[in-house]
């Protein structure tokens, strides 16, 4: 009941209480909704490293398909952008399906192969030129559409669809860790070679939970695109994508649901509030010290290391 | 058009002698650790840019640049190898993530220290062009060619002969029973991060005096080494010779047939193949697979 209430609060503060107090500040609230994609590509990220237990350096892959496909059938093909998004989230899960050949290598070779993937997916973008306009981009990515006289193309708007799309997803999160395949995927954590003798499948898990995340990727990186209205490889493939992502999953804590959200807000802000004023090149140096500092210190995220040290004053250890 | 694909074998034969001395790095670390060192290539570009800053700030010949390369970039893998043994649980995962985060960090210290724009030698020594029969290239790829067999060789050496190497694929091959027989599995493992800081500092300088380098190329060079890896599997040196010279090979083959630009799907494509076929790689190796 407690929980509820808690919940319930939440949700009214971010759905009310946010775009009434920075709505009408253009800059502070498209900054929101930047970290808010982040933080959708980082539940993606933690959904995969927690459940299945792989480490991916390629999200960025999954984020510019979703983007293009989302944005070349809106654009060509005249399909509502909404629905347009979802097929996007589509095509990153066939983007996934073409390395399910890489889930037969084990850890640090699937981290590798992933990285490699990456690779090819923004070439393939900048020479299929008829198709996503080359290196130039596509610009004139439609908006987000005006629905029952509500401009969902604003900022407030668009707040409230990525709010929405990272809280589904969270929501099938949690359904996926609580169902027996949940449990299977979490027995696999211990271990895999038992789990498989108890006859799960475990590849195939793994693969499904590859397909689950690629798809939210897609998804956020199909909002992004017509969120800003324009698209060219470099920034929709882009490492920023993979990084700031990892940083604030890592930060928030990967195998927690709020975790990698909570995170996105945080780091995702402080940098671009902060770093990015102290030195306006290579202020992601600050990100990959937070990521080393983070996996030497407190590997589990900020909330552990809290309570790591709230526990030690309480139990004489 | 048999000249045009003559002259790219050639190319791509003499390209795989730096791309065999960084996956060997790789590989090397990755035996003695079972940790993959997603910051390698950034290290090699760092050994680049030192001799960047060589030719440039003191107009000597990049060669002259190997012995600070050696210093730093040494120093640098040591530290690697220092953040990474502080890691206390889940080590797979998260050397992978920690290796990326360093990566990131060395990304963009070459980003603030050498800006953005990309470099490349203009050493007319290093230029001048070296001709045998219809095959031609830069002296510069020649000689380093050169140095890389040389540096392969010393390795076989050190691996097989020598105390301190044959510890290394001790624990490489059984950690455990390594420690029985007195090796310190930890004095040894930094050993292999200063071979392969060794490996990664000529690589670097060799790279600079034949290539264009920008700060981005660290990471692009982390997975040619790593395909190089999967095409050889890894343990032995010959192969991955081999399978650097291949990859060479099919990304000069793929310039001169098709674009530059797909350059890098060469390798990509090379790598499915042999994943589908030869999941082991080519010369052979257990424990990859899921």
């Amino acid at each position: 009941m407690n929980l509820n209430k808690t919940i319930i609060a939440t949700l009214l503060a971010v759905y009310i209480a946010v775009p009434l107090a920075f709505g009408s500040d253009n800059y502070v609230m498209s900054l929101v909704v930047a970290s808010m994609v982040i933080g959708g590509i980082a539940l993606s990220w933690a959904l995969l490293g927690n459940l299945g237990g792989m480490v991916s350096f390629g999200h960025s892959a999954f984020f510019g398909v979703g983007a293009y496909t989302s944005a070349v059938l809106s654009m060509k093909f005249g399909i509502p952008v909404f629905v347009a998004m979802l097929l996007g989230g589509a095509g990153a899960v066939v983007a996934s399906l073409t390395m399910m050949p890489v889930l037969r290598l084990r850890g640090p070779y699937f981290a590798l192969a992933i990285l490699a993937y990456a690779h090819i997916f923004r070439i393939l973008a900048t020479e299929w030129t008829s198709v996503t306009g080359g290196s130039g981009g596509l610009s004139n990515v439609p908006r987000l559409p005006e629905i029952m006289g509500y401009d969902f193309s604003s900022k407030t708007g668009g707040y409230l669809v990525i709010l929405t799309i990272v809280l589904v997803f969270a929501a099938i999160y949690q359904y996926i860790r609580r169902s027996h395949y949940g449990l299977a995927l979490r027995a696999m954590h211990e271990s895999e070679d038992a789990t498989r003798v108890v006859g799960v499948n475990s590849t195939l898990l793994k693969g499904l939970m590859l397909l689950v995340s690629a798809f939210m990727c897609g998804v956020v990186g199909a909002f992004n695109a017509h969120y800003i209205n324009f698209l060219e490889p470099d920034y929709a493939f882009s490492g920023l994508w993979v990084t700031i992502p990892i940083v604030a999953a890592i930060f928030g804590g990967y195998r927690t649901i709020t975790g990698p959200i909570v995170g996105a807000v945080v780091v995702y802000l402080i940098d671009q509030l902060i770093f990015k004023n102290i030195m306006p090149s290579g202020h992601q140096l600050v990100l990959g010290v937070l990521l080393v500092a983070m996996i030497v210190f407190s590997p589990e995220g900020l909330l552990s290391l809290v309570r790591k040290f709230t526990r030690r004053n309480h139990v004489a250890t | 058009m048999t000249e045009l694909i003559l002259q790219a074998l050639y190319s791509g034969l003499l390209q795989g002698g730096s791309y065999a001395l960084i996956a060997l790095g790789l590989a090397l670390v990755f035996g003695a650790m079972k940790v993959i060192n997603l910051a390698h290539g950034e290290l090699v570009l760092l050994s680049a840019y030192i001799a960047y800053t060589v030719e440039s700030g003191l107009g000597w010949n990049p060669i002259f640049a190997i012995p600070i390369a050696l210093v730093v970039v040494c120093l640098a893998s040591v530290m690697v190898y220092f953040v990474v043994s502080r890691i206390k649980k889940d080590r797979e995962i998260n050397s992978l993530i920690l290796t990326y985060g360093i990566g990131v960090i060395l990304t963009n210290v070459i980003l603030l220290i050498w800006k953005a724009d990309a470099r490349s030698t203009g050493s007319s020594w290093m230029q001048e062009a070296f001709v045998i029969g219809p095959l031609y290239s830069m002296r510069s790829e020649v000689l380093f060619f050169a140095v890389s067999l040389v540096l392969m060789g010393g390795l076989w050496w050190w691996l097989s002969r020598s105390w301190y190497g044959r510890a290394v694929r001790a624990v490489s091959s059984n950690r455990d029973a390594a420690k029985l027989m007195g090796i310190n599995p930890g004095y040894t493992e930094l050993v292999a991060f200063v071979v392969a800081g060794i490996l990664a500092a000529f690589a670097g300088v060799a790279l600079f005096s034949y290539g264009v380098i920008s700060p981005a190329y660290g990471n692009v060079l982390t997975v040619k080494a790593f395909i190089i890896t999967v095409l050889a599997g890894i343990g032995s040196i010959p192969g991955v010779l081999i399978g650097a010279v291949l990859l060479g090979v099919a990304e000069a083959l793929t310039v001169t047939l098709a674009s530059s630009a797909l350059q890098e799907l060469a390798g990509m494509g090379l790598f499915l193949l042999v994943l589908f076929i030869m999941p082991n790689g080519l010369f052979g190796a257990k424990g990859r697979r899921g």
